[in-house]
């Protein structure tokens, strides 16, 4: 059979995640799925699309999302829709902000200080399909463990915990103390902390990595978290040349969350090159300069 | 009850038949290895809501009484 010619605006299609394959003709639809999760309702329909215009199977990104390979180009349109019509959301390409990424957090897991999952979820409704330098990746961790990689985004944001200790609770184990070193020694710090004399625990802050082992190990609950927030990293890219995040603040509310993305990505549409990365930017006019401008 | 040398998660595995077995407030002595044995063990029961009485350094070893809930 032979397939009528038809024109496309290409960069109008990358803009809503649509790739044009190696393959003549040939498209790859990208989805996005803020936070990495995803409605079971929704599993089916990607199956569908994928049966019916692909050719039967799609990818699991590493951004959280789930691209459909093999869309010919006389079934684009028709794909586009019915992705509409299954509530499935588009995703990005091109020099745009990306999905938001972020670990199962603390609903479900216990070392998350923080629902990462609905936090993405609110801020993909904001700062999804920003229009930047080269692209921009938001990221958010639970915890320490860091396990949706805040630091290799633009931005990224990493829950964490500052422990309080009530003395009467406590019966002199010492395993606080214990955990505390083994993670401070692998930080290269002094424990945060050290038992005393009548082997009561004696906190120092500025030694922590508020990553909450003291609170999780203690057997009788004596160590508590007192406040919580998020470490926010500023530069994280991987590419051909990687680079981890600077790190520029510490205990940042989800309330100021916004303000400090909406700068971010105002200062890296005024400093960047076109298509050059926030990190390689902020490498050029310097970290001080950005952290006094984006908090 | 001596758990030394019985790795996780069996040695929490062997505490939690053994109490079951006990009446609510009784309590259970228990000997575990240094190392991830004592915090394992230690979290695991506390997270069951058992109340730890005691979780003392004993030579290469930890003793840790617990009350069952």
């Amino acid at each position: 059979m032979k397939r009528r010619r038809i024109k496309l605006d290409l960069d109008a299609l990358r803009k809503g995640g649509i790739l044009k394959q190696r393959q003549k003709d040939y498209f790859i639809l990208r989805t996005r799925i803020p936070g990495g999760r995803l409605d079971a309702d929704l599993l089916p329909r990607f199956m569908m699309i994928a049966k019916k215009y692909g050719k039967g199977y799609v990818h699991l990104s590493t951004r959280q999302c789930i691209e459909i390979a093999w869309i010919h180009i006389e079934d684009l349109d028709k794909a586009i829709k019915e992705l509409k019509r299954a509530g499935i959301a588009r995703g990005a390409c091109g020099p745009r902000s990306r999905n938001i990424v972020a670990c199962p957090g603390s609903s479900v897991c216990r070392f998350g200080f923080s629902d990462t999952e609905k936090f993405a979820v609110k801020l993909d409704k904001k700062f999804f399909g920003k229009d930047v330098p080269k692209k921009f990746k938001i990221a958010v961790s639970g915890c320490m463990n860091s396990c949706s990689k805040p630091q290799e985004n633009d931005i990224g944001f990493l829950a964490q915990g500052e422990p309080e200790v009530d003395l009467d609770k406590c019966i002199s184990c010492t395993l606080c103390a214990k955990v505390c070193e083994e993670v401070c020694s692998r930080g290269k710090r002094e424990p945060a902390i050290i038992m005393d004399g009548k082997k009561r625990p004696v906190y120092r802050k500025e030694n922590c990595f508020f990553e909450g082992d003291c609170v999780r190990i203690c057997p009788v609950s004596a160590w508590k978290i007192k406040r919580t927030g998020y470490a926010v990293f500023l530069g994280g890219k991987i590419g051909r040349f990687p680079m981890l995040g600077y790190k520029v603040a510490e205990f940042v509310q989800e309330n100021d969350v916004h303000a400090i993305i909406n700068k971010t990505i105002e200062l890296y549409r005024a400093i960047a090159k076109k298509g050059e990365r926030f990190g390689d930017a902020i490498n050029r006019t310097g970290i001080e300069e950005a952290r006094k401008k984006v908090l | 009850m001596d758990l030394k040398g019985v790795p996780c998660p069996m040695n929490f595995v062997k505490v939690k038949l053994k109490l079951e077995t006990m009446d609510s407030g009784e309590k259970l002595e228990i000997v575990l290895d240094d190392g991830e044995p004592v915090k394992n063990v230690s979290v695991s029961l506390k997270d069951e809501g058992h109340r730890m009485l005691k979780v003392e350094r004993s030579g290469e070893c930890w003793k840790v009484l617990v009350e069952k809930k």
